[in-house]
């Protein structure tokens, strides 16, 4: 640490001794009512609190309470949802009584949010530069010049002293041609020259953002790149005279990352992608400076390395503008790596709370120790840090890489470059989404495959399971071919090669009852009567260890993770040699997600199962694969051994996902008893 | 835009020869003889029977006789009635009424369907929103034809406050009992449709994050709300502009006015047969236009339609 | 320098106490609730919605009347004596007589059978036929969809009273009930087909079908044990909901007159009778309109509660 940080940490801490939390919520109570008019509590006696400038998590499962106290604080509860009891304080304000019309002051201004699915909370009938305007208007900003928090203010005066108020104007489109040409000119009469002068006009292109910029900073850049202090001034007063609407909205979509923001700004929801519409909710949720933000899962729905682009962008942002972030998480590794202070939920109640590396080295409540030991994040970091003390890490792994079965047990399936093309919808051009894949999978050992959305590997998944047919190459099973395989064989395959879906809400017929539903196989396949198929499945739901009674049930009464271990049960019910886990737990809560590997690593051990695992998560490789390959783009990027990927990743591709796992810079405590 | 037009446009083609081949198909070649069912109950003058299947062509196969159809159809000849008008002179003399009341009765249907659609949807469980709701359940149990009587006796006979019926070159407040009579099926329709957008509309994320930015309630439920939920109203709306027409057969009977669907019914118990295919065909151009422009008019709303 | 490791006020250590906290298994069965399929949860939903409740016992007393119109009076419907022209009631005969002086009670209660009869076996014809080629259209799709599609277009093309009355005409001196009974479904199926395709469509995607056929099932096998299954719910709302509009079809057309022959007895021949004498005598079209408005409305809210009852948005995942 420099000289320089200490102080402005040291400056942050005392501003906020001195003034206070700006977000205080004491013993909070939230019903909701439900139809047959019974209370349900979804938040009871909750507390924590989030200073000026700070970073706070509130980590917990679905159904915690997490996002119920949160949305409490921005009044915006759904349903019947209702506080009734204790206090929520907003700078010391008093607003848990407040009618709705008091919230809309507070709202926007005060307190911003920031959504979980980008998909649905962007309204797909206007632009979004319209939707960002509405946020301005609303709250009536002006767009001419930058409004900052007093933190921000006092945070950034240590570099550069703010004259007067027209220093804040932000610079506009129309001017910044000739700014910039009077900056060249600056330059050269300040007698700067070559490569110097190249970095300082390519850094002006790069920050001086119609809408973003304000004058002090163009000054401050040009007296940086080396123009005299006086120069500068007139130069940014001269052009640097506000910005319109438009540049506003362009600048403030800049600001959240989006490239080429002013044309973004004219085009609709369905035109962007996930991490696109994340960015504009950003700048949505930031539009009128709030001084808290409130952050509701605002990745969850996207890939990992998007994931972390752009949680540092909004950590950098908030830190520039000096505002706090109450943010959601599920991830507690990712809760500690972003947030200084964590309060844990479960079931309504926080169970724990304190700073963040404090918890996570030595978490006390048995939840959170319980929380923090199946975090698969945490979890292959722990290996990682055991590794490097140059200790043996097989005691805390869950599944070791079997070495043995990798070089000496048989092929049992067999992908050769394996290519596949869609017709893209309405034009002639073809689209490769698995292109030239190869690769085996030996009897006994799970191959992880790795990738983001769009990188073709449930296509791979798919073909594996003869669902859809290779445009080229081949895929063999115990060394035939599979597209050979009709009738008998072909069911012969089926019976062999079995599948778990990701959607555990998707894959089971609600119409079914569990005993249907896993029975289904041994009906397709004619094998048993109805007393041999009845016995079969009460010896499956033990294996997945659930109870008999679930067999009348069906699939709308039963949670994420119980649905997914029936339809492992089902996978089971056949004594196949090999399933495809198509993101198989990707959906579910961490808890049930270490449950469930648990269970499909027990199964290999007892059955010799041979697993292809298919998953956007690098961590939850690591507790499950043996064999790791990494797809982008429909290609095979690297190819190697779990603990060959993990400590010595050849490909940067690989390296940026492995970057991309939440609290991999953490120092964990290990001791978890 | 101008793509997605035109692909309207080329589907529209089949669903137009379709459906005219259907109705000439109904009319002229279904088991009956067409020119028996004309003299109806009468006895048949065998020199006018062939008259009349030369004059229509009924001594051709069918398809030759359909292609003649399509060919004068699309130069508006479609034959004379049997008192030797000029078919196409007798529906214009009562399209532009069938045209008026079916108007009327789609303003009427727009403006409480939406207002009352909206309002319940937005205090649903009210005591408002109970009786709107049974009263549009009411509307759509109750038969046009009777709520037509029960207009006629209310309004017209015991209040006097409408005249009862219409008669010939009807003004506004001759049509305006039909009109609402005509539109209070669809009204009740609408005031369903429209209240359970709204109020599934409430809930939805993009709402909840417009309130999160500071947006007053008003100005979310204008441009959240209510601009998101109108998008399968107006589709309704459009496709049953061409509705009404078709259906203005019972009203224009009850109120005794002179339009296309007396016409239509009129002709049929005449056993004016080349009528009747002229109008039907007529009535199913108009209902297949709306439905173009409903999907522009839908394009224009949903911005995701544009480039599907 | 202040030491900023040091929590700020409010924020420090806390754990709260296990026995406010117990831990709970993870992801344990409640074993306590009752388990109950989608139907068993609908019937649950449908018993407690005081709109099904209504209609359910309108539609009961209206099926008892239709089955056994005797019970209810002992006159004959078509027993009519000009000598009771518009007559009062009268003991035995409480609706009074129209004008040609038949007993309108009985009338009424006889009419009920052919409203009944016109709307249910319209109902079943509609939804067989109608599901079968909304089935065939989702199921297959490609150019069998793009030729059932297009026909649906055509149908939905036509005002249906104008092309029941046209094909009805043609058919004038059929006097059975099944002529307007085919008609109506002639004109009627393709919504339901449009209904059924879009369900098969929907559910023919969903995850456990995939799920199947990697099990080893055919796509036959997948139709007929997944996607019809699935697809029932709005193929039985819209069934419920137009079997009202079939009734009121069918009054309509026999209040044009080209509906069912004037000998066969209902509600919407007698309203037709009764529109002329309507300034004089409007108690002799209240009747049967009463009778027809109730009927179709017992349909109808059967049918909104059914909907809210097997609507999927209302089942908790």
């Amino acid at each position: 640490m420099t000289d320089n940080t200490e102080t402005i940490e040291d400056k942050l801490d005392q501003l906020q001794r001195s003034q206070g939390p700006l977000l205080e919520v004491k013993d909070l109570q939230v019903d909701f009512v439900t139809d047959e008019g019974k209370h349900v509590h979804a938040v009871r006696d909750s507390s924590f609190s989030v200073y000026p400038g700070q970073w706070v998590a509130i980590v917990g499962e679905s159904g915690s309470g997490k996002s119920t106290s949160a949305m409490a604080c921005l009044g915006l509860l759904p349903g019947t949802g209702q506080v009734v009891g204790g206090s929520i304080k907003l700078d010391g304000t008093e607003i848990s009584h407040y009618t709705q019309k008091e919230f809309t002051a507070v709202r926007g201004s005060k307190m911003g949010l920031v959504p979980q699915d980008p998909m649905s909370n962007l309204n797909p009938v206007w632009r979004i530069g319209t939707q960002v305007k509405e946020a301005l208007t609303a709250n009536n900003m002006d767009v001419s010049h930058e409004k900052r928090s007093s933190l921000a203010k006092a945070l950034a005066d240590a570099d550069i002293e703010i004259k007067s108020e027209g220093d804040e104007t932000f610079l506009g489109s129309k001017e910044l041609p000739a700014l910039m040409e009077a900056a060249e000119q600056a330059l050269v009469k300040a007698g700067v020259k070559g490569d110097r002068f190249e970095k300082s006009m390519e850094r002006f292109r790069q920050e001086w953002v119609a809408g973003s910029e304000t004058r002090w900073r163009v000054a401050d850049d040009l007296i940086k790149a080396g123009v005299k202090d006086d120069d500068a001034w007139y130069i940014a007063k001269k052009y640097v005279l506000g910005s319109t609407v438009e540049d506003r909205i362009a600048g403030l979509l800049d600001e959240a990352g989006l490239p080429d923001a002013a044309t973004r700004a004219r085009q609709f929801p369905h035109e962007f992608s996930g991490g696109m519409r994340q960015r504009a909710l950003i700048a949505i949720g930031l539009a009128c400076r709030p001084e808290l933000l409130i952050a509701d899962e605002p990745t969850s729905a996207l890939d990992v390395t998007v994931q972390k682009r752009i949680l540092d962008h909004l950590q950098d942002l908030t830190d520039s503008l000096g505002t706090a972030v109450l943010f959601i998480t599920h991830d507690l590794g990712l809760a500690a790596e972003r947030a200084q202070h964590i309060v844990v939920m479960y079931k309504g109640q926080v169970v724990e709370s304190g700073p963040s590396l404090e918890v996570l080295q030595q978490p006390q409540h048995p939840y959170t120790k319980r929380l923090v030991a199946a975090a698969p994040s945490l979890a292959s970091q722990r290996i990682v840090s055991v590794e490097e003390r140059g200790e043996d890490a097989s005691a805390i792994m869950e599944h070791k890489v079997n070495e043995d079965s990798l070089e000496h047990a048989d092929t049992v399936i067999e992908v050769d470059h394996l290519t596949r093309e869609f017709k893209l919808p309405r034009t002639r051009d073809m689209f490769k989404a698995v292109d030239d894949v190869s690769f085996k999978v030996k009897r006994g050992t799970t191959l992880a495959i790795v990738g983001e959305s769009g990188s073709g590997k449930s296509t791979v998944a798919n073909m594996v399971l003869r669902l859809l047919k290779p445009t080229s190459g081949k895929v063999t099973y115990n060394g035939e071919d599979i597209s050979q395989f009709k009738g008998k064989g072909l069911l012969d395959f089926r019976r062999h090669v079995q599948p778990v879906f990701q959607n555990p809400y998707g894959s089971l017929d609600p119409m079914y009852s569990i005993f249907r539903s896993i029975e289904e196989p041994l009906r397709i396949h004619k094998i048993g009567d109805a007393k041999s198929r009845r016995a079969r499945v009460k010896e499956l739901l033990d294996m997945v260890e659930l109870p008999e009674s679930v067999m009348q049930r069906y699939p709308n009464e039963l949670s994420g993770g119980q649905r997914q271990r029936i339809a492992i049960a089902r996978a089971m019910a056949l004594n196949p040699d090999v399933i495809v886990c198509d993101e198989a737990v990707s959906a579910l809560d961490v808890l049930v997600q270490d449950q469930v590997l648990h269970l499909l690593n027990d199964l290999q051990a007892k059955n010799g199962l041979s697993y292809l695992f298919i998953t956007h998560d690098l961590a939850v490789v690591r507790q499950i694969a043996d064999d790791v390959v990494v797809m982008q783009h429909g290609k095979l990027v690297e190819h190697g051994t779990t603990d060959e990927v993990f400590l010595h990743p050849k490909q940067q591709y690989t390296r940026d996902l492995l970057d991309a796992i939440p609290g991999g810079k953490l120092e964990l405590g290990l001791n978890l008893d | 835009m101008g793509k997605y037009l035109l692909r309207r446009i080329l589907q529209m083609i089949p669903v137009v020869l379709g459906t005219t081949l259907l109705v000439y198909a109904l009319v002229f070649a279904l088991p009956g003889d067409p020119v028996k069912a004309m003299f109806g109950d009468k006895p048949i003058n065998e020199a006018v029977a062939a008259q009349i299947r030369a004059e229509y062509n009924l001594d051709k196969p069918f398809f030759v006789q359909y292609l003649i159809f399509l060919k004068n159809a699309f130069t508006l000849n479609f034959g004379q009635t049997f008192a030797g008008q000029p078919v196409i002179s007798e529906i214009g003399r009562a399209f532009p009424v069938t045209i008026k009341l079916a108007l009327m009765a789609f303003v009427f249907e727009a403006i409480f369907g939406c207002v009352f659609g909206v309002i319940s949807g937005l205090k649903k469980g009210k005591w408002y929103d109970s009786v709107i709701l049974i009263v549009s359940l009411l509307l759509i149990s109750v038969p046009t034809f009777v709520t037509g009587f029960l207009g006629q006796y209310f309004l017209g006979v015991k209040w006097r406050i409408l005249p009862v019926t219409a008669g010939a070159d009807p003004g506004f407040l001759d049509l305006l009992m039909p009109a609402m009579v005509l539109g209070s099926v669809s009204m009740a329709y609408i005031i369903r449709l429209a209240r359970s957008e709204v109020s599934s509309n409430v809930a939805l994320d993009y709402v909840r994050t417009a309130r999160a930015k500071g947006m007053t309630n008003g100005a979310v439920t204008f441009r959240h709300i209510l601009r998101n939920s109108m998008i399968p109203v107006v589709t309704y709306l459009g496709q049953d502009l061409g509705a009404l027409m078709g259906g203005a057969m019972i009203t224009e009977r009850i109120f005794n006015i002179h339009g296309i669907g007396n016409l239509t019914y009129q002709s049929i118990l005449k056993g004016e047969a080349n009528m009747v295919v002229s109008i039907v065909t007529l009535l199913t151009l108009v209902f297949v236009v709306c439905n173009l422009l409903v999907d522009m008019l839908y394009a224009a709303l949903d911005p995701r339609i544009r480039y599907a | 320098m202040t030491d900023i490791t040091k929590p700020l006020p409010g924020q420090e250590r806390y754990v709260a106490p296990l026995d406010e906290t117990p831990l709970r298994a993870v992801d344990n069965v409640d074993e306590t609730a009752p388990a109950t399929s989608m139907w068993a949860d609908a019937w649950r939903t449908l018993r407690k919605n005081p709109l099904f409740i209504i209609s359910g016992i309108l539609i009961l007393f209206i099926v008892f009347v239709a089955l056994f119109p005797g019970v209810f009076t002992k006159n004959d419907p078509n027993y009519c004596n000009l000598d009771n022209y518009l007559d009062g009631s009268r003991p035995g005969h409480p609706f009074g007589f129209d004008a040609q002086g038949c007993d309108i009670y009985s009338r009424v209660v006889y009419g009920t059978r052919t409203s009944l009869s016109v709307g249910i076996l319209t109902t079943v014809i509609v939804v067989a036929v109608g599901t079968l080629i909304g089935a065939i259209a989702g199921f297959f799709g490609g150019w069998v969809d793009a030729v059932l599609s297009r026909i649906v277009d055509i149908f939905m093309a036509i005002p249906m009273l104008l092309g029941a009355i046209v094909v009805l005409q043609m058919f004038r001196t059929v006097t059975s009930l099944w002529k307007v009974v085919l008609v109506l479904a002639l004109f009627g199926w393709v919504s339901t087909a449009r209904i059924a395709r879009g369900a098969v469509l929907s559910s023919k995607n969903l995850e456990f079908n995939t799920a199947s056929t990697a099990l080893g099932s055919t796509p036959m096998r997948n139709l007929f044990r997944h996607i019809l299954p699935n697809s029932l719910a709005p193929i039985i709302v819209i069934a419920t909901t137009s079997l009202g509009s079939y009734i009121v079809s069918e009054a309509t057309l026999s209040f044009l007159g080209i509906g069912l022959p004037s000998t066969t007895v209902s509600w919407g021949g007698d309203i037709s009778n009764a529109q002329s004498i309507l300034r004089t005598n409007p108690m002799v079209l209240f009747y049967p309109s009463v009778a027809l408005a109730i009927t179709v409305l017992a349909f109808i809210m059967m049918g909104d509660a059914v909907k809210d009852a097997l609507d999927p948005k209302s089942r908790t995942a």
